[in-house]
C-alpha cells in the first residue's frame, strides 16, 4: 500500500511544484514590499518626528500583539464588509507585508538608534543634511545591526506564509492538505511539504549565520 | 566672528548658560577653561547649534543662530568641530571620513575632494595613512584624522572640545603640535581644554567658566599670574600643582 501511495505522490509532484512556486511568490512579493516599507517605518520609529513615532509604534505593537491567522482573517473576510473585495492571493500578499514590515521596522529602528550620537553630531557638524546623515553615515553602520535579523526574519515570512492556506491559497500547505484527502499517508504528505519549507530556508539560515559572523568577529574594518 | 550678548541656555530646570557676553574677533585663539560641569562644552557647541540657546542672541560670521529660521547646513560648513571622542566614520578611510563632506556639502568633484584630503591628511603628517580605517589608527592619529575632517570643509573657525582628554598622555603632543600649526596660521579657534601650557603659550585669552558663567577673561598672562576671582585661584592651584 504504501508503495503505491509513494507512486501517487510522485505523481502529485507538479502540484507540489506549483504550491511551491505559491508560496515563493507571496513569501518573495510580501519580502520585497515588507521590506521597503520596513525601512521607511524604521527610520520614522528611530526618527525625530514625534507624532510619526508614535503613529509607527501604535502599528507595530497591535500587529506584534495578535495572532497572524487573526490579522489575515481580518483582512480578508471583514474588508470586504466594508466594501473592499479581495482575491485570496493579494489579501495574502497584503497581510504578510503588513505583518514583516512590522517587524522589520522593530530591527531597523533598533539598528539606527545603535550607532552612536556621536556620529551624527559629527556629521551635523561638518553640515550634512538629515538625509545625508542617514544615507552615508547612519544606514551603512546600522546595516551591520540590521542584516543577521533581517535575514532571520525572512526565514519567519517563508515559514508563517503557511497560514495563508486557511484563506485558500493554493501554497505548498494547502497542497498538502488537499492531496492527503487523496493519499491518507499524512506522514509521507506533510513530510514532502516539510522538506519543501525545509529547502527555502536553509539556506537563508546560513545566509543569517553566516552574516552574523562576518558583522561580529570581522569587524576590523568596522 | 563669534559674538554672544546675554545668551542663555536650560537643560530642562538646569540653567547651564547665565547671560553669556562674549566677542571673538578673526584670528584670535580663545582657551576656554573651568571646572567639570561649568558650561565649557555647551558653549562652544552653541556655536554651531549642536545645542540650541533658549535666550539672547548669538550671531557667527554675520549669521543669526539663535533665529530658528537660519539655515545651519549653510554656518556649520564654516565651522570645523573637534570632539572629545574623534567621532571618526568607522565606516570609511581616514580619506573617506576627510572627504565626505566636501563631495556632499561642498559638491566639490571627487577628484579635487581627493587631492585636498590627501594634502590636509599629509599636512596633519598622516601622509602615510590614507587608506586606514579609524579602528587602524591611534588615538592620536584618529583625533589629527578629526582636525584634517574639519580643515578640508577650509572652515572659517575651528571648535576643539577637549581635543586631547581622551587620549594617553605620549599622543597629547602631536595634537597640540596641529592645533599649535593651526593657530600660527591665523586661524580663528576656540579650545576647550586643560592643556594649561597650551593655553599660556597659544591663546590670545584665556575664558575661565564657573557655573555657567564666564567669570574670567583675560590674556593668559594675566590669568595664569594674577587671577581675579577665587574660584580662578581655587581652580589655578589645584590644576597646577597636582
Amino acid at each position: 500500500m504504501w508503495g503505491f501511495y509513494f507512486n501517487e505522490l510522485i505523481r502529485s509532484l507538479p502540484f507540489f511544484l506549483k504550491g511551491l512556486w505559491m508560496t515563493v511568490a507571496v513569501a518573495g512579493l510580501s519580502l520585497l514590499f515588507g521590506t521597503i516599507i520596513g525601512f521607511f517605518g524604521g527610520i520614522m520609529r528611530a526618527g525625530r518626528n514625534k507624532p510619526a513615532r508614535i503613529i509607527v509604534g501604535v502599528w507595530v505593537d497591535l500587529i506584534r500583539g495578535t495572532p497572524f491567522l487573526v490579522q489575515i482573517f481580518v483582512i480578508f473576510f471583514i474588508l470586504p464588509g466594508i466594501g473592499i473585495e479581495l482575491e485570496a492571493f493579494p489579501a495574502a500578499v497584503i497581510a504578510l507585508t503588513n505583518l514583516t514590515a512590522s517587524f522589520i521596522t522593530e530591527i531597523v529602528a533598533s539598528g539606527i538608534l545603535a550607532v552612536s550620537k556621536g556620529q551624527r553630531e559629527a556629521a551635523t557638524a561638518s553640515g550634512l543634511s538629515g538625509y545625508q546623515q542617514l544615507r552615508y553615515i547612519v544606514l551603512p553602520q546600522a546595516m551591520r545591526t540590521i542584516l543577521p535579523p533581517l535575514v532571520g526574519q525572512y526565514v519567519l515570512l517563508v515559514k508563517d506564509s503557511s497560514i495563508v492556506s486557511a484563506i485558500g491559497v493554493v501554497d505548498i500547505t494547502r497542497v498538502g492538505w488537499l492531496t492527503v484527502q487523496r493519499i491518507p499517508e499524512g506522514l509521507m504528505v506533510f513530510g514532502l511539504v516539510g522538506l519543501l519549507y525545509f529547502v527555502i530556508c536553509y539556506p537563508l539560515i546560513n545566509l543569517s549565520g553566516f552574516l552574523e559572523r562576518r558583522m561580529t568577529v570581522g569587524s576590523k574594518r568596522l | 566672528m563669534i559674538s554672544f550678548k546675554n545668551v542663555n541656555k536650560w537643560f530642562g530646570e538646569l540653567h547651564v548658560l547665565t547671560d553669556i557676553n562674549l566677542e571673538v574677533t578673526k584670528g584670535e585663539v580663545v582657551v576656554v577653561c573651568g571646572p567639570s560641569g561649568s558650561g565649557k562644552s555647551t558653549l562652544i557647541r552653541c556655536i554651531n547649534r549642536l545645542e540650541p540657546i533658549q535666550k539672547g542672541e548669538l550671531v557667527v560670521d554675520k549669521m543669526d543662530v539663535h533665529d530658528k529660521k537660519t539655515n545651519m547646513t549653510k554656518i556649520r560648513a564654516e565651522i570645523g568641530f573637534i570632539f572629545q571622542s574623534f567621532n571618526l566614520y568607522p565606516h570609511m578611510t581616514a580619506l573617506g571620513n576627510v572627504t565626505i563632506a566636501p563631495i556632499r556639502v561642498r559638491k566639490m568633484p571627487k577628484g579635487e575632494a581627493e587631492k585636498l584630503g590627501r594634502d590636509t591628511l599629509t599636512r596633519v603628517g598622516l601622509g602615510e595613512r590614507i587608506e586606514n580605517y579609524p579602528a587602524q589608527l591611534s588615538g592620536g592619529q584618529q583625533q589629527r584624522v578629526a582636525i584634517a575632517r574639519g580643515l578640508c570643509m577650509r572652515p572659517k573657525i575651528m571648535l576643539f572640545d577637549e581635543p586631547t582628554s581622551a587620549l594617553d598622555p605620549e599622543m597629547i603632543g602631536e595634537v597640540l603640535d596641529v592645533m599649535r600649526n593651526l593657530a600660527e596660521e591665523g586661524m580663528t579657534m576656540m579650545v576647550v581644554t586643560h592643556e594649561m601650557g597650551f593655553a599660556r603659550e597659544v591663546a590670545n585669552r584665556v575664558l575661565f567658566m564657573d557655573e555657567g558663567k564666564i567669570i574670567e577673561d583675560a590674556p593668559p598672562n594675566d590669568f595664569f599670574t594674577n587671577p581675579q576671582t577665587e574660584r580662578g585661584k581655587t581652580f589655578l592651584s589645584s590644576i597646577l600643582t597636582h
